[in-house]
């Protein structure tokens, strides 16, 4: 089973459809008990930073997560849930965040550009990464957001996405991995990501 | 550039009107759902639905049907018809809509259209629905005596970079854009904005490229698609060559 963290920011319903569309057996789920059951976990999200990961630790998601990775499970952030897998993040005034991936959060610098940062855009796959499994490199997916991690070790680097300027678009290490972009608004390849992640997680 | 397959809702069928004439209604798909999942599976974008039942009556009467498209799919999806209120605007994103389209409100209530550019500037377009050369609302029942141009030109000041800018004469007819119209409207919007109206073969895709506007950033098409003129793939990797 899949547990997409609940935590009250945006919509999840999309996440569960094209997870479940994956071939996963899913659950929205606020509940320590499902999440300790989950085989994997998503961390979806839409919204401010600071806010989001105010309720994460009020919802014990924090401690939730980092057991669910030493037990060697993967965990997929998807847009603002992965920028919250970084240590910080400068939005709105700043804020700490999970710290399983070591780097931080800043505005996209994008000069002369629309921020945020809105429709298809072409990733390109730099450090193989199961989860990029039978896609074309590049790949187009569907992005909305102003802010990208920029990881400390390039290694965590396993995507890149040009918008101005390159930033990380698909991150990891291990069994932890983020996009920040919307999979499950990205047609055919969004759902093969999502299915090589369901893979993972079986 | 992407191309936006159209979905056009009417008593809760997937239909497409001529010219937008009510009165000349084809039913193409018995469950919108599955009008979009066509288009989804075959790779769509980005999917343009429109509640035309909500266009002609003032409030959104569809809101079923884009939950269930913006839930089943996974493809980004924009909606318009009928959200002349703030609450109208919140359900539809509430439902599931990337984006709202404003229509016949934008163009009567500042107030409306201020409160939606202060809350969701990036998500809000606004339709420009041209018959005759001048400004057409309320689901294209009532005319104008607006021209396109200034109608642009006064949503820009308030802040709106986003249009979708329809030649409701060409719709549904399958016969091809006008290039110099289109030209002409793009070199006015400051933002960006996606063409609507008469698509009916590749050829009008190329037209259109050959264009070189960097603000037109998408194409509408319905009938065309429906009619097979020509499918999906063949339309990207056109634009995506472009």
């Amino acid at each position: 089973m899949i547990a997409v963290l609940d935590y009250g920011m945006g919509n999840l319903r999309s996440v569960e459809k094209a997870l479940e569309r994956a071939g996963a057996e899913v659950e929205v789920t606020r509940d320590a008990d499902r999440i300790r059951a989950a085989a994997g976990l998503v961390l979806p999200g839409v919204g401010a930073f600071p806010k989001a990961m105010e309720s994460v630790r009020e919802l014990g998601f924090d401690e939730l997560m980092r057991a669910h990775v030493d037990a060697g499970k993967p965990v997929l952030g998807i847009c603002l849930g992965m920028q919250l897998l970084f240590e910080s993040s400068s939005e709105l005034g700043g804020a700490e965040g999970l710290g399983l991936l070591e780097g931080d959060v800043a505005q996209l610098d994008a000069p002369g550009l629309k921020v945020p940062h809105i429709g298809w855009n072409e990733v390109a796959w730099t450090n193989g990464t199961p989860v990029a499994e039978g896609l074309s490199n590049p790949a187009a997916f569907y992005h909305v957001h102003s802010f990208a991690p920029r990881p400390a070790d390039t290694g965590d680097v396993l995507g890149r996405s040009t918008y101005g300027t390159e930033f990380a678009s698909v991150v990891g290490r291990a069994n932890i991995f983020g996009v920040q972009f919307h999979p499950e608004k990205s047609g055919p390849d969004g759902l093969a990501l999502l299915r090589n992640f369901v893979r993972l997680a079986a | 550039m992407i191309l936006l397959p159209a979905i056009d809702i009417r008593g809760g069928k997937a239909v497409r009107l001529r010219q937008g004439d009510f009165d000349q209604e084809t039913v193409y798909n018995e469950d919108p759902l599955e009008a979009a999942r066509a288009w989804a599976d075959q790779g769509a974008r980005f999917l343009h639905v429109i509640d035309l039942d909500g266009a002609r009556e003032g409030k959104p009467a569809n809101l079923g049907h884009l939950e269930r498209i913006a839930n089943e799919l996974t493809v980004p999806v924009q909606y318009g018809g009928g959200l002349r209120d703030v609450g109208a605007v919140r359900a539809a994103l509430a439902a599931g809509a990337d984006r709202v389209i404003l229509g016949t409100a934008a163009y009567t209530d500042v107030e409306f259209l201020d409160a939606c550019i202060a809350s969701w500037a990036s998500r809000v377009l606004v339709a420009v629905d041209v018959r005759g050369g001048r400004v057409s609302v309320a689901g294209w029942t009532k005319a104008t005596q607006m021209r396109p141009e200034d109608v642009i030109d006064r949503m820009q000041r308030r802040g709106v970079r986003q249009f979708v800018y329809t030649n409701v004469d060409r719709d549904g007819m399958l016969e091809g854009p006008d290039l110099d119209e289109v030209k002409r409207i793009g070199e006015i919007i400051r933002g960006r904005f996606l063409y609507s109206g008469g698509i009916g073969s590749l050829e009008d895709f190329r037209g259109l490229c050959s264009l070189r506007l960097v603000n037109l950033a998408g194409i509408v098409s319905g009938k065309a698609l429906y009619e097979n003129r020509f499918t999906i793939a063949e339309v990207h990797e056109l634009l995506d060559a472009a």
